[in-house]
């Protein structure tokens, strides 16, 4: 902050950093300036026109989203001129935008409405003239509706910056601009890996998460069906914020209340399977370092990653753990050992997951994902029944729960604390953590050390995994040899170290991979418009209830410990492979 | 961009190389593949080439061939006749010469609001519309298989399709 200029902002002296844009400068000095395309690090497009302000000596308004401070600049926020023009720029957006706000999904947290609410736009001032194609609903997880596009390009900087996807980019020309995939085909035939960052930068209702709550509440209502919900560690932390309380505030008890009251049978927890994950995956890790495997092993627990590696490097395949994610793995366990000790027939289950993620959608409906069908079939085939079942029968976002908690009346603030049902609702802090980037790394590390050791771990946070860094790595000694580490989210930086993979230079043994920034935290499925302190609230949040538990390592889970003595039998047995592990196949687009 | 020499010998493949690790490549190979394509589009499968070559993704290629109207991702007939529908052009009466290429030219279905671009049945001749060609001063401007020709009337249209249709060259 050395290099400070002086800038007169609406006449009042300020001190800027001439490195920053005047949308920050005049943020800094106490005036909010209205931006709609712009996001402080994901796009400055400057297409919307509403950011504009006065400059002495610039002939025409100025874009304060793409335009820095420079010494002495005198700059008026609010003018009649400014204002005016904002003013316009949001009527011709209007223009061709529906006006079925009282029925849009984004009702409550549309950012053009809010704008055209604080520059008092009253009127339709613009007649329409687009026609439109319907929306887009060939993929699991996500749907596009060109209709409320406004073209901002958020989207589009997204999914080519920061996930390295490149599946949208704006086509056609003028009037006939649209946001679409290659030849126009539908996000399911395009590159899209599902992981919903679009769906959260959207100022509009123009793409959302393809909605289940309905069939889920359907279902809640049957009487002849038995439906337990999982929810991933990630929620506790940001479906208070959903519901209108601060973002970080920590809602574990509060939540698993609600889910009670919304009629689901049992509570259980995605947490339970994390644990479980990493005995898997840590066994699986230890038996690659230990027999030549390949190596650097890579986690498999974000879908959106997955879709990812199966499209960009399925050369690099063999790299990914065969472990399923803790939804799959939950899932599969539900309705096999669950089902069976409770005797509740598997055709009857329904398994529902609250997941900070659009790709968990298409995820649960690969489908190889009908492994507890399978189990049963080779059992007892009557009970299996003819027709195949998924293990995980809806995954909802945070967005979809927190809708139908406020469609069935239920204040969480004023809910009591409770606690998750047995047995597949204990966990431990290590589970916690998966939420947030680091988070697996770290909580393999501390069952890894103590396999291998045989001691207590010490220190058991590893701080130089956690934070938002791109790639965070680290070194721990295991057994005497070093073994390297890396993190990445968000899938640009995943690249990173795959081409360095693939150039056979990777010095590392283990690598986390989170497709989203900031892990799960930062889901495509979570609340809209995260900005990163809302993120480190949650990150905040995950590890606040890590270290408030009794057990943070998941080898010390009990109930997992019994799972694996009255069913599974060892981490890789054969029945684990059955149900808990999986494979990939390369995606073609 | 550098002179097509041979274009009908020219495989794809060897269009992409010359472009390749160039400024503007992306552009200039797409050109490049449909001047030299015998229907004068660029295909799926050449789009899909070009990307993966090129290390351009899927979407960016589509979203560069969608841009310029010159890209035509349907098959062109023999000959292109491209009208100019900018103002100028307008109050000169270029609806009634689009109107009339369309007619000698035989083609019934063309919605300009939705689309610029329609071939007749017979693949001779493909017409197109544009904004604007820059040449307003000389207005109603038209193209014809490249060659801009100015202060268009009915007349001097007419006769020039006739000379198309005859096997002759502008």
């Amino acid at each position: 902050m050395e290099n400070l200029i002086e800038i007169t902002i609406d006449n009042q002296p300020v001190k800027v950093d001439p490195s920053e844009n005047i949308v920050e400068a005049c943020a800094r000095a106490g005036v909010k300036i209205p931006t709609l395309c712009y996001l402080k690090g994901i796009s400055k497009n400057a297409s919307c026109g509403v950011c504009v302000v006065e400059v002495e000596g610039a002939k025409s308004l100025v874009r304060s989203c793409v335009q820095n401070p420079t010494p002495g600049m005198k700059i008026w926020t609010s003018s009649p001129r400014v204002l005016r023009a904002r003013k316009t720029a949001i009527e011709l957006l209007l223009a061709n935008h529906p006006s079925d706000c009282l029925s849009c999904v984004r009702a409550d947290t549309c950012e053009l409405h809010t704008m055209a609410n604080l520059l008092e736009v009253r009127a339709d001032r613009f007649p329409s003239y687009k026609k439109y194609p319907l929306p887009d609903t060939t993929s699991e997880g996500i749907v596009r509706d060109d209709k409320k596009c406004i073209l901002c390009g958020r989207c589009v900087s997204v999914c080519e910056e920061t996930q390295g996807v490149n599946a949208i980019a704006f086509t056609g020309r003028g009037a006939r601009t649209r946001v679409a995939t290659f030849m126009d085909r539908g996000l399911a035939q395009s590159a899209c890996v599902q992981c919903g960052q679009c769906s959260v930068v959207c100022p509009t209702g123009a793409i959302t998460e393809k909605d289940e709550s309905r069939d889920v509440f359907d279902a809640l209502r049957d009487p002849k069906l038995n439906v337990v919900v999982q929810t991933a560690p990630a929620i506790r932390a940001s479906l208070g914020e959903a519901l209108g309380l601060p973002p970080g505030s920590l809602v574990t008890g509060q939540m698993v209340a609600a889910l009670r009251r919304l009629g689901f049978a049992k509570v259980f927890d995605t947490q339970f399977t994390a644990d479980l994950t990493i005995m898997e995956e840590g066994s699986e890790l230890l038996e690659r370092l230990s027999h030549g495997g390949t190596i650097p092993m890579i986690t498999s627990c974000s879908p959106g990653w997955i879709n990812f590696i199966e499209g960009f490097y399925p050369d690099l395949l063999g790299h990914v753990s065969t472990c399923k994610s803790p939804q799959q793995m939950f899932g599969a366990v539900a309705k096999t050992y669950y089902a069976q000790t409770a005797g509740i027939a598997p055709d009857k289950m329904r398994v529902v997951s609250i997941m900070p993620c659009t790709a968990k959608k298409y995820e649960a409906r690969r489908k190889e994902m009908d492994s507890a069908w399978d189990w049963w079939r080779g059992k007892d085939a009557k009970l299996a029944g003819p027709r195949s079942f998924f293990d995980v029968d809806w995954a909802l976002t945070t967005r979809e729960l927190a809708r139908m908690i406020k469609l069935a009346g239920i204040e969480i603030a004023r809910l009591p604390e409770e606690d998750f049902d047995d047995p597949l609702g204990r966990s431990t802090g290590a589970a916690t953590i998966f939420g947030t980037t680091g988070g697996v790394m770290e909580a393999a590390l501390r069952t890894v050390y103590e396999i291998v050791e045989k001691k207590p771990l010490e220190n058991i946070e590893l701080t130089q995994v956690r934070g938002f860094d791109s790639i965070k790595s680290a070194e721990v000694v295991l057994g005497g040899s070093p073994v390297r580490v890396a993190v990445a989210h968000g899938l640009s930086n995943a690249r990173i170290l795959l081409d360095e993979i693939r150039a056979g230079k990777s010095p590392y043994h283990f690598i986390e991979i989170m497709s989203c920034p900031g892990g799960c935290i930062g889901g495509g499925g979570q609340p809209v418009l995260a900005d990163i302190e809302k993120k480190l609230a949650r990150n905040h949040a995950l590890y606040v209830e890590d270290q408030k538990l009794p057990l943070r390592k998941s080898h010390e889970n009990p109930a997992v410990s019994a799972l694996y003595k009255d069913f599974l039998g060892k981490p890789l047995g054969h029945l684990s492979h059955e149900l808990l592990h999986t494979s990939y196949r390369a995606r073609e687009f | 961009m550098p002179k097509v020499a041979n274009a009908k010998t020219q495989s794809l493949d060897s269009i992409i190389e010359s472009w390749k690790g160039k400024n503007g490549s992306l552009l200039g190979a797409l050109e490049h593949a449909q001047q030299n394509d015998p229907k004068k589009h660029l295909s799926e499968a050449t789009l899909r080439e070009i990307s993966k070559r090129l290390n351009v993704p899927l979407s960016q290629v589509y979203s560069v061939a969608t841009f310029y109207s010159f890209f035509s991702l349907k098959p062109q007939g023999e000959h292109v006749v491209v009208v100019c529908r900018g103002t100028a052009c307008h109050t000169r009466g270029s609806l009634v010469l689009l109107n009339e290429a369309l007619t000698r030219l035989g083609i019934k279905e063309f919605k300009e609001e939705e689309e610029n671009s329609a071939t007749s049945s017979d693949s001779f001749a493909t017409i197109r519309t544009v904004a604007c060609f820059g040449q307003c001063a000389l207005a109603p401007v038209i193209m014809i298989d490249g060659k801009v020709i100015s202060r268009m009337t009915i007349s001097k249209l007419v006769s020039l399709l006739e000379k198309l249709k005859k096997g002759g060259e502008i």
